[in-house]
């Protein structure tokens, strides 16, 4: 049966951290993109302020960009072509920022530097109401919910398998989903997950003093990150220091330093990863490191 | 795999391996196949047989092929022998791609239990009922928690002469589970249900050229409704509450109807069900789409799209079925009525599904009314407008349908009965999911 894909509500959080991607064998087996939650997602409802929206096709054949954001801090990225009319009449007549709702299917695509960014081609944009936005996020984070508590279950089973899940009452498509999250990206942090349901709560309690007990100084991921050369060099060199000093200490036998080992240790000198990938490039585009292979940087 | 598990199929292998090497050992080579490369127990045997040559001798293991009693099928085997008794069979002819092929379906069973099977290759086989064959080469599926034989182009029918097997006694009525009316869905056989009849009425209908009276009607207990057929006269009175033993399920286009036929037995039991929603039973879409359909169904959801054919729409005066241009495809030349439906595609987060809406509750989710929309064609010169118009006052409620679900391979579908928009206390919910989380921390 081809049934129609279910509409996923989740977080930009969630879904912009999703690299992996199940592609379908022919045209009619659907592409899913894995999310740490295990979700295998092929179409999303997200909703959000429109914040910014450019066409950067021409007159005649309109092809839009724009960024939603959900809550704070966090963005979904829409493209919409010509093989999605109604969204491309619908945006036309938007102008940010305006409170909207995206049906969509997400695409992921890959930076030559090997980064894998997601996004929506929308089947339907359409304006909503405060309250239905508020009505958005309280579904999405009761689905979150939902999802970690899952996955909790499903960690708790030792070296679980597709068939334990599906005994255990999983339907065959989140027991593959959850499989392939955990091979993919191992064990989620749910620190990250339940900061984002206490940030959705604070959005729609913004009286009531939301406090889930939770490390408030956990880096936030960055949406995008523009180094610019000028006004942050200072910073950079400090932390290119910081970074090349590691090296030197993780490379204990000649190979390198282990990626994974790396990532720790400068997330506990306040480096988050995506921040280590930019500093990494640099020190490679500078030569004073290179990759011997993937899972190792080491120092020239 | 465990230990105790292995038990039986280290036993069974020390005994056609008849000492060639010793139980350590064996023991080791078990190990490295199933827990250094983790395959399957089946192929671990076959590869330690064949290392130790006893591959082609062995009284279970013929080329690569394993031998089976019925009753130790577990559903994936990919290649398998089966010595059994036919116990039902049917040929027939059916489309695969748009070309034309006989297949061969029945059951067959032994001493251990009893399978369906399809033969897709029947062009050339002719079975008997109550034959012995061995079927060579087969592969099994699981559906629907039964295992299933398939005999593909691989496989091979050779009847067996001189062997007597005595198929077993459970197979001949083919189990009857207990279910929860709810819970049927099509495929699962032979059922024993409970529940008090809401409606029954005679029907006089010709099987066979003979005419017949058939009992038909809806069946509910707390967990849902069907729609059963009696085919033999047990008396049946609305309002009382029966047993029914060995119904049989047919579905039509999705929707799964319970019949009454010649093996069944009813017997009148005590109402227990207290009051019984006799208007919807409340489901998710993850829950018809395991069911297949049904009657009286609610579904609670967001409205995600409206298909194309919503809106104002023109109808045969006829047939009332929807027509493009003034042409019916049975009528010829007419001259439409005009009419205000939706086609929408409800989404609650489980699974998707089409709910198609009439003129009237058209109007009360979007507050325009077939003489507005007839208005608006009018002043625009087309009829699409009140379609791309009502998008937007659709798209994103929260809305609550019910009606009759059927489906087909685009998935379910309802004709929706009633409508209505489904107000959230977003604060109140919030607050809830708050303590929720706060007490799970």
């Amino acid at each position: 049966m081809n049934a129609r894909e279910t509409a996923w509500r989740l977080f930009s959080s969630e879904l912009n951290t999703a690299t992996h991607e199940i592609k379908g064998t022919d045209e009619k087996s659907p592409s899913y993109v894995v999310t740490h939650l295990g979700a295998m997602v092929n179409r999303v409802l997200v909703a959000g302020v429109l914040t910014e929206k450019e066409n950067v096709g021409s007159e005649d054949e309109p092809m839009w960009r724009g960024r939603i954001q959900d809550l704070a801090s966090g963005n979904f990225f829409i493209n919409i072509g010509r093989y999605q009319p109604e969204a491309a009449k619908a945006i036309a007549d938007i102008d940010a920022p305006e409170f909207v709702a995206v049906i969509g299917k997400v695409k992921t695509y890959t930076t030559e530097d090997e980064r894998v960014f997601v996004s929506i081609r929308p089947e339907r944009i359409i304006k909503i109401t405060e309250e239905i936005r508020m009505q958005w996020i309280l579904d999405a984070a009761k689905s979150t919910w939902i999802r970690l508590n899952q996955m909790k279950k499903a960690t708790a089973i030792e070296d679980v398998s597709e068939k334990d899940l599906i005994t255990a009452g999983f339907d065959q498509k989140y027991a593959q989903g959850i499989t392939t999250a955990l091979d993919q990206y191992g064990i989620p942090n749910s620190t990250t997950y339940l900061k984002t349901i206490q940030t959705a709560l604070r959005t729609i309690l913004p009286d009531k003093n939301i406090d889930l007990g939770l490390p408030e100084d956990m880096s936030q991921v960055p949406d995008e990150i523009d180094i610019e050369p000028g006004a942050t060099a200072q910073n950079n060199s400090d932390l290119e220091d910081t970074i090349l000093n590691l090296l030197e200490e993780l490379d204990t036998d000649g190979k390198g330093a282990p990626r994974d080992e790396l990532e720790r240790r400068a997330e506990t000198a306040g480096i988050s990863s995506m921040e280590l990938e930019e500093i990494s490039n640099i020190l490679m585009d500078k030569g004073l490191v290179y990759e011997p292979n993937l899972r190792y940087l080491k120092r020239i | 795999m465990n230990t105790e598990e292995l038990i039986p199929h280290f036993e069974e292998m020390k005994k056609v391996l008849n000492g060639k090497i010793d139980d350590d050992q064996l023991r080791k080579e078990l190990d490295t196949y199933l827990n250094a490369y983790h395959v399957t127990i089946e192929a671990a045997k076959r590869g330690i047989m064949r290392k130790y040559g006893v591959g082609d001798t062995s009284s279970f293991v013929t080329a690569n092929t394993i031998s089976k009693k019925v009753g130790d099928l577990k559903g994936n085997e990919m290649n398998v022998d089966i010595t059994a008794k036919t116990v039902y069979v049917d040929k027939k002819e059916i489309t695969v791609r748009g070309n034309q092929k006989i297949i061969i379906s029945g059951i067959i069973g032994d001493e251990t239990g009893t399978a369906p099977f399809t033969i897709w290759e029947g062009e050339n086989v002719e079975l008997e009922k109550g034959e012995i064959y061995l079927f060579k080469n087969a592969y099994t599926k699981k559906w629907n928690d039964r295992v299933q034989i398939n005999l593909g182009s691989r496989g091979k029918i050779e009847p067996i002469k001189d062997i007597k097997i005595d198929v077993t006694e459970k197979t001949i009525t083919i189990d009857s589970q207990d279910m929860k009316i709810g819970d049927i869905h099509d495929g699962v056989g032979n059922v024993t249900v409970s529940g008090r009849i809401i409606s029954v009425e005679a029907r006089n209908i010709i099987v066979k050229e003979e005419p017949k009276v058939v009992y038909s009607g809806i069946i509910a207990d707390n967990s849902g409704k069907i729609q059963f057929s009696a085919w033999n006269d047990y008396g049946l009175k609305e309002g009382e509450s029966i047993c029914v033993k060995n119904a049989y399920i047919r579905a039509w286009r999705g929707i799964p109807q319970l019949n009454l036929g010649d093996k069944c037995e009813v017997s009148r039991i005590d109402d227990s069900f207290g009051q019984i929603d006799a208007t919807a039973s409340k489901k998710t879409v993850a829950d018809i789409i395991k069911i297949g359909g049904g009657l009286d169904i609610s579904v609670t959801g967001t409205v995600v799209d409206l298909r194309t054919g919503s809106g104002l729409i023109k109808r045969c005066p006829e047939c009332n079925r929807s027509v493009l241009n003034d042409q019916c495809t049975t009528h010829g030349q007419i001259t439409p009525v005009l009419d205000l439906r939706m086609k929408l595609v409800i989404d609650d987060g489980t699974g998707a599904i089409s709910a198609i809406v009439n003129c009237e509750d058209t109007t009360k989710l979007t507050g325009i009314t077939l003489e507005a929309a007839k208005g608006l064609a009018q002043a625009k010169g087309e009829i699409e407008v009140v379609g791309r118009d009502m998008a937007p006052l659709i798209i994103m409620k929260k809305i609550t349908v019910t009606g009759n679900v059927m489906s087909d391979d685009y998935g379910p579908m309802m004709i929706v009965k009633s409508a209505n928009i489904e107000k959230t206390d977003v604060i109140a919910e919030a607050e809830k999911l708050y303590n929720d989380v706060e007490a799970a921390l």
